[in-house]
C-alpha cells in the first residue's frame, strides 16, 4: 500500500487548517524579496506550532490544542478555481506537474511483499535511471527523504493529495478554508507606517465587504486583523522601528500587533555560512510555474507534440492513448504509432538548463538562525495571542446565538415547516435533485451559523463539539433538501467522528458514501467528491478495511480526469495487496489499468512503473496473452522514455515466447521490435547486439571439415565419403570406427596407438566432441546451423556470416614461450572494420538471402570458412540481417553431453565441454580423392567384374601408406602385389574377350576335362597376404580385410593420380549389399598433428542369384590303379550345379566353363563324366551333375596350394592367378576363421603326437578319427553366363567356391540361410558346456576301407567230379587314418536275418575265418581268401565283417566297419 | 450462455481458455486471471476441516459492468471459470450449475485419456465441442 508519511489523524488535521490572509505593503514586500520569498512564503516553514495552545470551549472547559498548523496565504482576489466543481486548466496542470516531479526515489529500500507464491517488489528501482531533470532536484529530494524516518511508497500520490487539498477552492457550503484572520504587514522603513496600516486595513475591509470580489471568502464578518511591522535589520533604524511598534501597541493593543525583525545578515557577510533552507521543500510544490520546471516537463511530455500535460490533450495523442486499456494495438494503427515513436526518436535534444535554477534555490539568504527563531516566535505569538482567542470568542458568540435561538426559533422553524411547508417539500426536492446549486442559503442563515460553528470547532480540534454541530446541521440541511450542504455536513461529521479521541462512536462510513454520491451525482462536483473519497479511503485504510477503500477508490475513477483515475486505481491496487489475504491478481490488474490511465495522462514514467509492477505477477505464469500485452506496452513506454534497452528486452519477450498471438499481431510485434532495435543499434556502435530471432537450435549445429564434393564426374564416380546430407547413424559410425581401428592397427603393425582417435569429418550432437577437432589449412570448414522460426510470420535473414576468433599458431616451428605469447593475439571478425586484415587468415562465405517459413525447421544454413593459416579457430556465432536492415548477432553456445560417470556427476547436473566449434587448424595434409570407373551396381552372385580405381592426391603434400579396409573384403581385389605368376604368360586373346581371367587356349585335340592342369601356388603370393600374415599368427580379426593398395612407388606425389584395376566378385548371397570401403593414407612428412586421414566410400551392390553348386566327396571303392604310388589316394567328387537364376535378370543360360580345385592335399584328377556334351549348359532351373575324380597331391607339395584346372570348354582359365586365386583366398579366410578353434587345436596336437607316439585321450582319438574323414578340398566352379542386354549378348563370368570338408557330406556354395537362428528361445540359464566330443560310431566306422577283388564271373564244371567251386578272393584293407589300427576280420559272421539263412545257395569261406592284424598309418594290406560255392548262381561276397579299433585304445571295443557295397559274383556252370 | 469458459490448473496457469468475441480475448484473460483472487478467497474462507464437504460451485465471483463471473473448483483445485453476459438475465444459477457439472464431466474425460499428460493444455476435440455448445453462438 501507499505507506504515508503522515498518520491518518495528522493528514486529516492538516487537510483542514485555519486560514490566514496576508496583505503586504510594497516596502514590506521588498524586504522579503531579498530572500527570494514573499511574506507568506517566508512564514510557511514555521506555520506548524511546536508548543501546545490552550483555549476554552463554550462550556468553559480548558482544551488543549496540539500540533496546530495554520496556513498563511496572500490575498488573491481572482478565483483560482471556478466554483463549478470542474477544476481549471491551471489547476490540473499544477497537479499533473506535482505528480510528474515526484518519482520513486532512487535506491530506496526495496519493499518486497510476499503474497502467496508471489514476491512483489513494489518500489522497484529499475526504472529510475536517467531522469533528465533529476539532478536539479537532487538536493531537495534527498533532503526530503532523509528528513523522514521512513519514505512513502507512493510519494507522488501524497504530493498530489497535498496540493489537491491545498488548492481546494473555497466554496459557499462550508467555511473550512475561509480566511479567519488577516495579517497586515508594513515595513518599518515606511515614512508613516501607521497610515499604511490604516490603508491596508481599509483595503481588507473593502475586499471583504464591498461585494466586488467573490474571492477570497471570509469566515466571519469581523475578521481578525493583526498588524505586523516588518523591520529590515540590515537597512532600517532599529530604534525607529521600536518606537513605531510602541505606537502601534498603543493603537491596536499588545495582542493585535507585532514587530518582526528580519534580514539580520548582510548578503555579503556570511556567504560561506551554511544556513538550513527550510523553504525549499515547501516551495517546490507551489512554485512549479517557474520557467525551469515548465521547461523540464515539456521535454518529459512532448510525446504528443505539445507541452500540455493533463487529460485535455489526450485527444491529440493519437490512437495509442484512446484505445481500451486491455486492447492490444491492432495492426491497422501501428503505422501511426510508429510515427509517434519516430517523432520521439527525432527529438533527442537535452533539456535546456536555465541559469535561474541556482537563484531559485537559494531562499532566505539574508536570514540568520536568529531570524528563523524570530519568525517562529512571531507565528506562535500570533496564533496563541491573536488567533486562538479570536476563534474562542467567535465560538462562544455563535454558541450563544444558537442556544438563544434554539428554544424558540429552531422549534418554531421546524414547526412552521411541518405545518405550512407540507406541500412545499416534495416540490422542492424534485427541483433540488435536478438543480442543486439552486438552493443557496444567505450567508447569515441560521443553518449556516451552526455549520460555521462546527467548522470553527473542527479547526481548533474540538471534535466532539464539531461532530454534534455537524450532525445537527446535517439534519437541518437534509430536511431542507439542500443536498450540497447536507453532503458537506455529512462528510465533516464522519471525519470528526473519526477524529474524536477515544472514538465514542464507530466511524460512520455510510455518511461518507452518501456524501460522495451526493457530490458526484447531485452536485456534479467532482473536486469535492474526490476530496471526500480521499479522506474516506484514508480512514478506511487506517481501519484495515482495504476492500471497502478499494471499492471506493475504484468508484471514483471516471473519464474526466485520467490523472486522478490513475492515481486512485494505483491506490486501489495497493489496497488489494494489503488485504489480509493479498489479492495479487487484482493488484496486478488494477496496476495495469492505472498504468493505462497514467499513460493517457501523459505520465509516461509512472505508467511504465505500473506496468512493470503488474508484470511481476503475470510473468511466467502461463498467461501469455496478458504477458504479451504488458511486455508490448512496457516496450513502447520504455522506448518513448528513451530506455531503448528496456524496450528491446520487453519486445524480445513477446517474440521469443511460444506466442499464441495471431500472425498479424506477431507481424506487428516484429515490425515494432525491429524498429526499436534499429534505433538501439544506431545509438550504440560498440558491438552487435544479440538478436532473439530466429531460434537457433545450437545443439543441432553440424560442422563439416573438408570440401564439398561432387559425387560424379563424367563416368567417374567419386567416393561417397561423408557429407552433410547424410544422416548420422550410430551403428554406421561405430562400424567406420571399427574399420579405421583395424586399418590403423594394420598400418602400425598390429598395435593401435593409445592416442588413437577415429577421424570425424562431420561433427554433430551425437559424435564425441570432447577434443578439439582438427582441420587442415586451406580446407574449408562448413558449419550448418539449424534455425527454428517460432513465429507465424516469415522471417527474412540476409547476409549471414560466421563470427569467429582466430589465434595464430605455427605448428612447424618448435613452440617456444615467446612464440606462443607473440602469436597469441586473437584476431576476430567481430568488428566489421577489422575484416580486411582478417581475410589473410580466414575467408568466409556468407549466405545472402534466407527466408524462414513460419513455424518450420529449416536446417539449411551452411556457412563456410576457409582457413589460410594454422592456429586455433573459435567459431563464436552468427551475424545476420533480420528483416531489411537490422543487423545483429547470435552466439552459438553448445552444451556438451550431460556427464554421468562419477557419483558427483550423477547427483548433480553438469555438462561436459563441446568443442565442435573450436577447430585447430593444422599444417597441410595430403588429401586423397578416389574415383571409380566402370563400377557396377548389380552383379550376379559370384560374378567377376573388372573395374578401375583412380587415386588422386589433391593436396600439395605427398601421400603414402595407402590402404583400404572394407566390410566385405571378399568383394574386391586389386590383384596380388607381387604378381609372380611366371607360369601363366599373358594371352592376348583374353583381353579381347574382355575376360577378367587369364586364360590359355586348350591345345586342339585334347579332350576337355580329361586331364587337369596343375599349378602350385603359395598363399602368401596373393593380395590378402598382408592381412593374413598378421592374421594367421593369432589375432585373426585385427588385420582381416585390410589391403595395401599397390601404388607405383608406394607414394602419390602432389597432384598426381594413378589408375589401378580392381576386380569385383558378386557376393554369394543374393540381395542388396551395402559395402563400405575405408581408404587410409598418411602424409609422407611425419610428425604432423594428424597421423593419418581416411576417406570413406559406400557402394550398394544388388546381387542376383546365379548358380547353386552342391558337391559331395566320396571314397572311391575301386582299387587303386596299378601305377598309383599313393595309397588309398583317390576320391570321387560329385558336383551338382543348378541354375537358380530368376529369368528376369536376362540370363539366358549358364555354361560351366571350368571346374578347378584348390587344396593342400587333394587335386582334381580328371573328369569322369559319362556325358558327351563337353560344355555343360544350364538354362533356367536346370540342374546338371558333374563327376570328378580327385587324387592326393604329392606330399612335398603340402605347404602350397595345388590348383588343378579342368576345363570343360575350349580355353583354360588359369585359376592360380589374379583374380581367381585372389578371390579364392579371400573367400577362405572367413571359412577358416569359422572353424571351431578346438578343431584347429586338435589337429595341431595330433600332428605333434604322431611323431612322438600315441599319447591317448579322447580328444586325440576324435582328432584322429575326424582326420581320417576329412577332405580339405575346395572346388571352384567357373561359369559363363550369356546375358541378353539391349539386344546384345554379353558374356558374364563368375566363379563359385565349394569347400568340401568331410567325406560324404554335402557342401554347398550357398551357405544355408539360418532362419532358425532368428527365433532362438530366450535362455535364462547359461548353456551347458557341450559334452566331451567322443567320436561317434559312424565316424569310427570309416577307419578302414575294404575292397574285395574277385573275378566277375567264374565258370566251373559242377557236374564233373568236382562239386565244389573254389574262387580266390582278395580282400584289400586300407587304413584311412593316420594312426595304427587293430583290425579283426571275421568271415564266419553270418547275416543275422533268418531269411538269409534259408537262402539256397549260400556259400562258405574256406580257410582261416578270422584274421587279426594291425595296420599302420595309411597302410594297405591284402588278405587272400577263398570262397567255396556249391551251385552256380549269383552270390554276394560282401559278407566279411571287419572290425577295427585304434591300436592304443585298449578299452575300446572294435567297431564294425562300413560294409562294402554288395560284391556280386556270378558262378557259371560251365558244362 | 457463456461468453468465456476457462479451465485453470491448480498452480493457476491456464489449461484452457476460450472466449466468443475473439477480438476481446485479452480482456477475458485478464478477467479470468483476476477472478482467481476471488476464488482463492472463497476457498480459504471454507475451513480446513470443512474442505471435504465443500460445495464445488462457488457461485458468482464478482460482477463487472458487462459480465458476471462464476467459479467452480474441483477437489483437485482445478478451477473452472465461466463468464456470462450481464445482460443475459435468463441465465439462472441452476443453469450455471449444470454448465459447470457438464464441464467437470468433460474435464474428467480428458483427464482419463491415457495420452493426456496432466498439466498440459487441453487440446481435446470432444472437450472443445462441448465447450462450444455452451458458448454464445457468435453470429
Amino acid at each position: 500500500m501507499a505507506q504515508c508519511v503522515q498518520s491518518v489523524q495528522e493528514f486529516i488535521q492538516d487537510s483542514f487548517v485555519p486560514m490566514v490572509a496576508v496583505l503586504c505593503s510594497e516596502d514590506a514586500e521588498k524586504v522579503t524579496r531579498k530572500n527570494n520569498l514573499n511574506f507568506s512564503e517566508l512564514l510557511r516553514p514555521f506555520c506548524r506550532l511546536t508548543s501546545e495552545g490552550h483555549m476554552r470551549d463554550p462550556s468553559n472547559q480548558l482544551q488543549v490544542v496540539k500540533n496546530l498548523r495554520i496556513s498563511v496565504n496572500n490575498v488573491v482576489t481572482r478565483p483560482s478555481v471556478p466554483s463549478s466543481g470542474v477544476p481549471g486548466h491551471a489547476h490540473r496542470r499544477l497537479l499533473s506537474e506535482v505528480v510528474l516531479t515526484c518519482q520513486p526515489a532512487e535506491g530506496g529500500v526495496a519493499n518486497v511483499i510476499t503474497a502467496g507464491d508471489y514476491d512483489l517488489n513494489i518500489s522497484d528501482r529499475s526504472l529510475k535511471a536517467s531522469v533528465p531533470w533529476y539532478s536539479d532536484w537532487r538536493d531537495t529530494l534527498t533532503e526530503l527523504s532523509t528528513s523522514k524516518h521512513y519514505t512513502a511508497t507512493t510519494p507522488w500520490f501524497e504530493a498530489y493529495r497535498e496540493s489537491f487539498l491545498q488548492s481546494m477552492p473555497a466554496s459557499d457550503h462550508e467555511f473550512l478554508n475561509h480566511y479567519l484572520a488577516c495579517l497586515l504587514v508594513v515595513s518599518s522603513s515606511e515614512a508613516v507606517p501607521v497610515e499604511k496600516f490604516l490603508k491596508l486595513s481599509q483595503e481588507q475591509h473593502r475586499i471583504q465587504h464591498s461585494g466586488e470580489y467573490t474571492n477570497p471568502k471570509w469566515f466571519i464578518p469581523n475578521t481578525l486583523k493583526y498588524y505586523v511591522l516588518l523591520h529590515d535589520m540590515s537597512q532600517g533604524d532599529e530604534q525607529r522601528a521600536d518606537s513605531v511598534y510602541e505606537d502601534m501597541k498603543q493603537r491596536y493593543g499588545a495582542q493585535g500587533c507585532y514587530l518582526l525583525k528580519v534580514n539580520s545578515r548582510t548578503a555579503a557577510a556570511g556567504a560561506d555560512e551554511q544556513i538550513p533552507d527550510p523553504w525549499s521543500q515547501y516551495l517546490h510544490k507551489s512554485s512549479l510555474q517557474t520557467p525551469v520546471v515548465v521547461n523540464n516537463t515539456a521535454v518529459e511530455n512532448n510525446v504528443g507534440g505539445t507541452s500540455e500535460v493533463d487529460g485535455h490533450d489526450s485527444e491529440e495523442k493519437g490512437s495509442l492513448d484512446n484505445t481500451h486499456p486491455l486492447q492490444l494495438d491492432t495492426p491497422s494503427d501501428t503505422p501511426g504509432s510508429l510515427d509517434a515513436l519516430r517523432a520521439v526518436a527525432v527529438e533527442t535534444k537535452p533539456p535546456p538548463l536555465t541559469t535561474g535554477v541556482a537563484a531559485a534555490t537559494s531562499h532566505g539568504a539574508c536570514l540568520t538562525l536568529n531570524d528563523h527563531d524570530r519568525i517562529r516566535l512571531f507565528i506562535q505569538e500570533f496564533t496563541f495571542r491573536g488567533l486562538l482567542p479570536h476563534i474562542e470568542k467567535n465560538i462562544r458568540q455563535l454558541n450563544d446565538q444558537l442556544v438563544s435561538r434554539k428554544g424558540l426559533s429552531r422549534s418554531l422553524f421546524s414547526a412552521t415547516k411541518k405545518w405550512f411547508g407540507g406541500g412545499k417539500v416534495p416540490e422542492k426536492s424534485i427541483a433540488e435533485l435536478k438543480n442543486t446549486s439552486g438552493l443557496l442559503y444567505p450567508p447569515e442563515a441560521p443553518e449556516l451559523q451552526i455549520r460555521k460553528m462546527a467548522d470553527l470547532c473542527f479547526l481548533v480540534q474540538l471534535y466532539d463539539l464539531a461532530y454534534s454541530c455537524y450532525h445537527t446541521a446535517k439534519k437541518d440541511f437534509l430536511s431542507d433538501q439542500a443536498m450540497l450542504y447536507a453532503a458537506g455536513a455529512l462528510e465533516m461529521a464522519a471525519v470528526s467522528a473519526f477524529l474524536q479521541v477515544g472514538a465514542p462512536r464507530p466511524y460512520p462510513a455510510h455518511y461518507m458514501d452518501t456524501a460522495i454520491q451526493t457530490y458526484r451525482d447531485v452536485s456534479k462536483n467532482m473536486v469535492l467528491a474526490e476530496r471526500c473519497a480521499l479522506l474516506s479511503a484514508e480512514v478506511l485504510k487506517s481501519q484495515a478495511k482495504y476492500s471497502d477503500a478499494a471499492t471506493l477508490l475504484i468508484k471514483m475513477t471516471s473519464e474526466d480526469s485520467d490523472l486522478r483515475s490513475a492515481l486512485l486505481l494505483e491506490q486501489a491496487a495497493h489496497c488489494f495487496i494489503n488485504m489480509r489475504n493479498p489479492m495479487v491478481r487484482k493488484f496486478a490488474f488494477h496496476m495495469i489499468l492505472a498504468g493505462h490511465r497514467f499513460s493517457k495522462a501523459g505520465q509516461k514514467r509512472h505508467a511504465l512503473r505500473c506496468y512493470c509492477q503488474a508484470m511481476q505477477v503475470y510473468k511466467g505464469k502461463g498467461w501469455s496473452l496478458a504477458e504479451d500485452h504488458i511486455n508490448f506496452t512496457i516496450g513502447r513506454q520504455s522506448f518513448t522514455l528513451r530506455q531503448p534497452e528496456n524496450a528491446v528486452t520487453a519486445f524480445r519477450h513477446i517474440l521469443t515466447n511460444d506466442s499464441q498471438q495471431t500472425s498479424t499481431q506477431q507481424g506487428a510485434f516484429l515490425r515494432e521490435y525491429l524498429y526499436v532495435y534499429k534505433n538501439v543499434t544506431g545509438a550504440c556502435e560498440v558491438a552487435l547486439p544479440q538478436l532473439p530471432l530466429p531460434c537457433i537450435n545450437s545443439s543441432a549445429t553440424r560442422v563439416y571439415f573438408g570440401h564439398e564434393r561432387r559425387l560424379a564426374e563424367g563416368e567417374k564416380q567419386a567416393a561417397t565419403h561423408v557429407s552433410l546430407d547424410q544422416e548420422f547413424d550410430r551403428d554406421l559410425a561405430a562400424m567406420w570406427q571399427d574399420l579405421e581401428e583395424q586399418v590403423v592397427a594394420a598400418a602400425k603393425r598390429g598395435v593401435v596407438p593409445a592416442t588413437f582417435q577415429s577421424t570425424q569429418c562431420c561433427l554433430n550432437s551425437q559424435t564425441d566432441n570432447l577434443r578439439f577437432p582438427l582441420a587442415v589449412v586451406e580446407e574449408p570448414i562448413i558449419v550448418e546451423v539449424v534455425f527454428r522460426n517460432p513465429l507465424k510470420v516469415p522471417l527474412v535473414l540476409s547476409d549471414l556470416s560466421l563470427l569467429w576468433k582466430f589465434t595464430l599458431k605455427d605448428f612447424n616451428r618448435p613452440q617456444t614461450q615467446e612464440d606462443s605469447v607473440g602469436d597469441a593475439v586473437p584476431i576476430s571478425n567481430e568488428k566489421e572494420a577489422s575484416v580486411p586484415r582478417v581475410r589473410v587468415c580466414v575467408t568466409f562465405v556468407s549466405i545472402n538471402f534466407f527466408c524462414l517459413i513460419p513455424l518450420c525447421l529449416l536446417p539449411q544454413a551452411r556457412l563456410k570458412l576457409l582457413p589460410h593459416q594454422t592456429g586455433q579457430l573459435n567459431i563464436l556465432g552468427l551475424v545476420y540481417n533480420l528483416g531489411t536492415s537490422v543487423r545483429g548477432r547470435q552466439d552459438l553456445e553448445i552444451q556438451g553431453p550431460r556427464l554421468n560417470q562419477t557419483k558427483e556427476e550423477k547427483t548433480s547436473v553438469s555438462h561436459g565441454p563441446d568443442r565442435r566449434l573450436d577447430p585447430t587448424i593444422t599444417p597441410p595434409m595430403p588429401l586423397l580423392e578416389v574415383f571409380f570407373l566402370q563400377f557396377p551396381t548389380a552383379l550376379l552372385c559370384g560374378e567377376i567384374r573388372k573395374a578401375y580405381v583412380e587415386f588422386c592426391n589433391m593436396s600439395r603434400v605427398t601421400l603414402c601408406g595407402l590402404r583400404v579396409a572394407s566390410t566385405h573384403p571378399d568383394f574386391f581385389t586389386f590383384g596380388s602385389s607381387s604378381l609372380a605368376t611366371p607360369l601363366t604368360p599373358l594371352s592376348p586373346t583374353s583381353f579381347e574377350n574382355c575376360s577378367a581371367y587369364k586364360t590359355l587356349a586348350t591345345p586342339p585335340g585334347a579332350t576337355p576335362g580329361s586331364v587337369a592342369a596343375v599349378t602350385l601356388v603359395s598363399e602368401g603370393d596373393f593380395g590378402s597376404g598382408t592381412g593374413l600374415r598378421g592374421g594367421v599368427s593369432g589375432a585373426g580379426t585385427g588385420g582381416k580385410g585390410i589391403t595395401e593398395i599397390p601404388l607405383g612407388e608406394g607414394t602419390l606425389k602432389p597432384g598426381e593420380s594413378t589408375q589401378l584395376p580392381m576386380w569385383l566378385r558378386g557376393p554369394d548371397q543374393e540381395g542388396v549389399h551395402e559395402i563400405h570401403f575405408l581408404f587410409y593414407y598418411e602424409s609422407a612428412e611425419k610428425g604432423g598433428k594428424i597421423s593419418h586421414r581416411v576417406l570413406r566410400h559406400t557402394v550398394f551392390i544388388c546381387a542376383s542369384r546365379s548358380l547353386s553348386v552342391r558337391a559331395t566327396a566320396c571314397r572311391s571303392n575301386t582299387l587303386p590303379e596299378e601305377e598309383e604310388e599313393e595309397r588309398n589316394g583317390s576320391m570321387l567328387v560329385f558336383v551338382d550345379v543348378e541354375n537358380i537364376n530368376s529369368s528376369e535378370a536376362g540370363v539366358r543360360e549358364f555354361h560351366i566353363a571350368q571346374v578347378s580345385s584348390s587344396s593342400k592335399q587333394w587335386r582334381l584328377h580328371k573328369c569322369i563324366n559319362p556325358a558327351e556334351d563337353k560344355d555343360c549348359k544350364l538354362t533356367s532351373r536346370e540342374r546338371g551333375k558333374l563327376c570328378f575324380r580327385a587324387t592326393r597331391c604329392k606330399p612335398l607339395q603340402a605347404e602350397k596350394y595345388t590348383f588343378a584346372d579342368l576345363s570343360l570348354g575350349n580355353e583354360l582359365i588359369i585359376t592360380s592367378t589374379t583374380p581367381c586365386a585372389d578371390f579364392f583366398f579371400r573367400r577362405c579366410q572367413p571359412l577358416e576363421s569359422l572353424r571351431p578353434p578346438v578343431a584347429m587345436e586338435t589337429q595341431g596336437r595330433h600332428s605333434r603326437s604322431q611323431g612322438v607316439g600315441h599319447g591317448g585321450g579322447d580328444k586325440d582319438i576324435a582328432g584322429v578319427v575326424r582326420k581320417c574323414n576329412e577332405v580339405d578340398l575346395d572346388i571352384i566352379i567357373l561359369w559363363k553366363a550369356f546375358v541378353v542386354e539391349d539386344n546384345k549378348q554379353v558374356i558374364l563370368e563368375g566363379q563359385l567356391h565349394v569347400a568340401l570338408q568331410t567325406i560324404d557330406k554335402e557342401a554347398c556354395s550357398l551357405t544355408p540361410k539360418e532362419e532358425a537362428q532368428e527365433m532362438v528361445l530366450l535362455k535364462f540359464k547359461p548353456e551347458l558346456p557341450p559334452p566331451m566330443t567322443r567320436p561317434s560310431m559312424e565316424q569310427l566306422s570309416h577307419l578302414i576301407k575294404t575292397n574285395l577283388q574277385y573275378p566277375e564271373s567264374y565258370s566251373h564244371p559242377f557236374n564233373q567230379k568236382r562239386y565244389l567251386c573254389m574262387v580266390p578272393v582278395t580282400l584289400t584293407l586300407s587304413n584311412c587314418s593316420l594312426a595304427q589300427v587293430d583290425v579283426i576280420i571275421d568271415l564266419r559272421h553270418k547275416t543275422t536275418s533268418p531269411e538269409s539263412l534259408e537262402v539256397h545257395g549260400s556259400f562258405t569261406w574256406l580257410g582261416q575265418t578270422q584274421f587279426k592284424m594291425q595296420l599302420g598309418a595309411q597302410e594297405v594290406m591284402r588278405v587272400q581268401l577263398r570262397a567255396c560255392f556249391l551251385h552256380a548262381g549269383v552270390y554276394n561276397l560282401g559278407t566279411p565283417r571287419v572290425f577295427a579299433k585304434l591300436a592304443d585304445q585298449g578299452a575300446m571295443c572294435e567297431t564294425s566297419q562300413q560294409t562294402a557295397t554288395p560284391a556280386l559274383i556270378i558262378i557259371i556252370n560251365s558244362t | 450462455m457463456a461468453v468465456c469458459i476457462a479451465v485453470i490448473a491448480k498452480e493457476n496457469y491456464p489449461l484452457y481458455i476460450r472466449s466468443v468475441p475473439v477480438q476481446n480475448e485479452l480482456k477475458f484473460h485478464y478477467t479470468v486471471h483476476t477472478s482467481l483472487d476471488v476464488v482463492e478467497e472463497k476457498i480459504s474462507a471454507v475451513g480446513k476441516a470443512m474442505a471435504d464437504q465443500r460445495e464445488l460451485y462457488l457461485g458468482l465471483l464478482y460482477p463487472t459492468e458487462d459480465y458476471k463471473v462464476y467459479g467452480y473448483v474441483t477437489n483437485s483445485k482445478v478451477k473452472f471459470v465461466i463468464v456470462a453476459d450481464s445482460s443475459n438475465t435468463s441465465l439462472r444459477d441452476n443453469e450455471i450449475r449444470s454448465m459447470f457439472r457438464k464441464l467437470h464431466n468433460s474435464f474428467t474425460d480428458v483427464m482419463c485419456n491415457p495420452f493426456y499428460n496432466p498439466g498440459d493444455t487441453i487440446q481435446s476435440k470432444a472437450f472443445d465441442s462441448m465447450v462450444s455448445a455452451m458458448m454464445v453462438q457468435a453470429s
